[in-house]
């Protein structure tokens, strides 16, 4: 079989079965930049990069036959990517399209305190319909993110996160690893039935305070907000029952991720990383949701560059990474070992769809000059209408 | 009617036919509702007084099972009991709810034991059948002895939803049939009844912030009786025609006022002219309505108080003597636990005519109750149709 005519056979086995393009296919190629997210393009007022930002409810397809109702930046998950240069003078105007509220939070970013996107802390919730313009300037270097800070336990793994990268010319990283390709990632784990629980009962408590919003009949103990701690002290002795009680409304149990996510996908339709041999690849890693990973790279070694953006004095070789929740840590893969090498969460309980291996955060390293006959598979298997590897496969 | 056998069996075939393959991997949603209905009575009737704390009718446990399915519909599987009247005939334990439901977007099925389309409302009484007899069409099958007879039968339904809030729902039932001899078990459960429904509802989790209207329904019952003198099913069918609506007087999420009103028209028989016994009464021509007034305070995002005034009149045109039913009841509620309320309900009822010799010329009940209830959910996989991300952010199935 030659080059043409496999490419070919593999498109068609593709469309087939429903699984991804094969890897190396162009067309394969070509998509994997849009499984990572996309750089947002800034207006410039003066010196100042603006950026807009909105969130709706979205339904998101995780994978191929199962969506869910989330909560998405500019319509996507993760939000776009913000990459700025460090000292840039940064303006997001953020804008709420949901009946819900939010807020920013800038994670490892150091904005002014007002800035923060901490409500009732920094600033207030941004309540349905309205908008909040967050100024600050870019410090410091590295990879960071920004996620909503309201209902922070729904909100992030319903969606809102999104990488914040700041350049800087003078790259250290780059300096001595010399790479152009670069890749974001961005894990996060998700209890999809908390998710739609507690959606829709937020959604049904927020559509009565924002009435009593409207008519001037803001209620502290309906609101379950206080001016002080002493003033919920005071209200909880003459009788108010916070909602934290068993006897008002605090549920059974805390959320049991089910889906494991990177960049809003679970496998087979996680992102892969394209590599050629002998080059440098920078991958930035970023968890944005509540569970720990413990990440594992076959048939390689990286190296550990970053953590939480800063550089690490001198670069760790492993070929395992923990990432903690709210963790980034930049590592840097050199292209040694020619082929397809999966990359996934050694918990391996993160490698699974709705309690199902594999899925979750597992994806693949690939190297594009791989040759096609080293994919091929023996005489049988392509009996059973296989063509080639990497094969697709949902039920272990 | 051996075409409503042949439709019956077909269905119940595909039913035995999967419950005969039960594959224990997938775990369904497991559904517990439970009520408890607790009351103290005190009835004034004909000058004398009379008190009990036998009362626990409505009292219920049902326990639901609900699987996706292979497609876009869902399945689900109900089975619950309840206690019924101390004096009923239905014995200790009475399985009003067993039926399994297939369901997706817009299309409903159900088939088994379950509530009965004899009403449109449910009014903010103690007791679903406090009011029975302005708020629900009569089985004429039944003797009157027990209210379950005209309130849950065997049901065959299905349901088309156009867009969210228009209902349309053809039903047939197999209601219960009292038998002639006393102690005598029933032996013939072929459909007895036909009707239909129409429907505007505004979702639950929609209604306290609508303007006007929550609901609009109209309906028919047409019980398939034996009829003598007639020989078409169409002379012999005792004709029922519902209609009823709930506005929301103001439709506010702290004190919130509702009016929910039903009239039923039973075309009846013509040559039933007095009503001697219960067969006469579910016969005769009778216009009736039942309206309520409603008041609920949610003080905390969950109901705290409720008080409701509700009053209905019945009159039956074609008795020979001018005889009517008139009834009026005050109840309140007030929550002291998650959901665990305490409540007071007084009923005064009256007859004139021909119901004087069935009911006495009036009744005044004072109830003190105690109500727990529960609705729990555990596995969770998937939406209802009515929760607001799919009414309003796209319906997933």
């Amino acid at each position: 079989m030659d080059r043409r005519n496999f490419l070919k056979t593999s498109v068609t086995i593709s469309a087939a079965s429903l699984f991804p393009a094969p890897l190396l296919t162009p067309e394969a190629i070509a998509a994997v930049p849009e499984r990572f997210p996309k750089p947002m393009t800034p207006t410039l007022d003066g010196d100042v990069k603006e950026f807009h930002l909105s969130v709706d409810i979205i339904q998101q397809e995780i994978v191929p036959g199962f969506k869910i109702h989330t909560l998405a930046f500019n319509n996507q998950i993760p939000g776009p990517e913000i990459r700025v240069t460090r000292g840039d003078k940064i303006r997001v105007v953020f804008k709420n399209n949901t009946e819900l509220n939010h807020t920013i939070h800038w994670h490892g970013i150091f904005v002014p305190w007002r800035m923060d996107g901490v409500p009732y802390v920094t600033q207030m919730p941004v309540m349905p319909g309205k908008q909040f313009v967050y100024e600050f300037v870019a410090e410091p270097y590295g990879t960071h993110f920004y996620h909503c800070h309201w209902g922070t336990l729904l909100h992030m793994q319903a969606g809102m996160y999104g990488s914040f990268i700041i350049e800087d010319p003078d790259d250290p990283i780059k300096k001595q690893f010399n790479y152009e390709r670069e890749y974001t990632l961005l894990y996060s784990a998700h209890d999809v039935n908390f998710i739609r629980k507690e959606l829709n009962a937020m959604l049904d408590r927020m559509k009565e305070r924002m009435y009593l919003m409207k008519h001037g009949r803001f209620d502290k103990e309906r609101f379950a907000t206080f001016d002080t701690k002493d003033e919920l002290i005071e209200a909880v002795n003459e009788g108010y029952q916070p909602p934290y009680v068993t006897n008002r409304r605090s549920p059974s149990e805390l959320p049991q991720p089910n889906w494991f996510t990177v960049n809003g996908k679970s496998y087979p339709v996680t992102p892969n990383l394209l590599i050629k041999q002998g080059e440098n690849i920078r991958v930035r890693l970023i968890n944005a949701g509540t569970e720990e990973h413990y990440l594992h790279l076959h048939g390689h070694d990286f190296w550990q560059v970053c953590d939480d953006g800063v550089p690490v004095p001198q670069p760790w070789q492993m070929n395992t990474v923990r990432l903690s929740p709210g963790k980034t840590i930049d590592i840097l893969i050199e292209g040694k070992n020619r082929g397809i090498w999966t990359f996934h969460d050694h918990d391996t309980r993160r490698v699974t769809n709705n309690g199902l291996y594999p899925g979750g955060n597992l994806l693949a390293l690939v190297y594009e000059d791989t040759p096609p006959e080293e994919m091929e598979l023996n005489p049988m298997t392509k009996k059973m209408g296989l063509t080639s590897l990497p094969v697709v496969a949902l039920d272990e | 009617m051996p075409k409503y056998y042949v439709l019956v069996n077909i269905l119940l075939a595909l039913v035995v036919a999967v419950a005969g393959q039960a594959v224990a991997e997938v775990t369904p949603e497991i559904q517990l509702g439970a009520r408890g209905v607790m009351s103290l009575n005190t009835d004034i009737k004909n000058n004398q007084t009379t008190n009990a704390v036998s009362d626990f009718s409505d009292t219920d446990l049902m326990i639901g099972f609900r699987q996706k399915m292979y497609n876009r519909f869902r399945g689900q599987l109900v089975i619950g009991f309840q206690f019924p009247d101390a004096e009923s005939d239905l014995g200790q334990v009475f399985f009003h709810q067993t039926f399994i439901k297939i369901e997706d977007k817009s299309n409903i099925l159900k088939i088994g034991r379950s509530r009965v389309r004899t009403s449109l409302l449910d009014f903010p009484t103690l007791r679903d059948d406090d009011a029975l007899l302005l708020t629900t069409v009569l089985n004429p099958f039944s003797n009157g002895e027990n209210s379950e007879d005209h309130q849950y039968g065997n049901v065959l339904e299905y349901s088309h939803i156009f867009g969210q809030r228009v209902h349309f729902q053809i039903h047939a039932e197999h209601f219960k049939e009292s038998p002639d001899t006393l102690g005598a078990a029933e032996t013939d459960f072929g459909l007895n009844a036909v009707g239909l429904l129409l429907q505007y509802r505004v979702p639950v989790s929609q209604r306290w912030n609508r303007q006007i209207i929550q609901s609009v329904s109209i309906g028919t019952n047409n019980f398939l009786t034996d009829r003598p003198g007639y020989s078409s099913e169409y002379c012999q069918a005792l004709k029922n025609v519902l209609f009823g609506f709930v506005i929301n007087l103001k439709p506010d999420p702290v004190h919130f006022w509702d009016l929910r009103s039903q009239t039923v028209y039973n075309i009846g028989f013509d040559e039933v002219k007095e009503i001697g016994d219960f067969s006469d009464l579910a016969r005769a021509e009778a216009i009736g309505n039942y309206t309520s007034i409603r008041y609920l305070y949610r003080r905390m995002e969950r109901p705290t108080l409720q008080v409701a005034l509700s009053g209905g009149y019945k009159d039956f045109p074609n008795a020979t003597q001018p005889t009517n039913l008139f009834q009026v009841a005050g109840s309140l509620f007030y929550r002291i636990g998650f959901n665990f309320d305490v409540g007071l309900q007084v009923q005064y009822k009256e007859y004139s005519g021909d119901l004087r010799t069935i009911y006495g010329k009036n009744m005044t009940r004072v109830q003190f109750s105690l109500i727990y209830s529960i609705d729990q959910l555990w596995n969770n996989q998937f939406d209802d149709r009515e929760s607001l991300l799919n009414l309003e952010h796209g319906y997933i199935p």
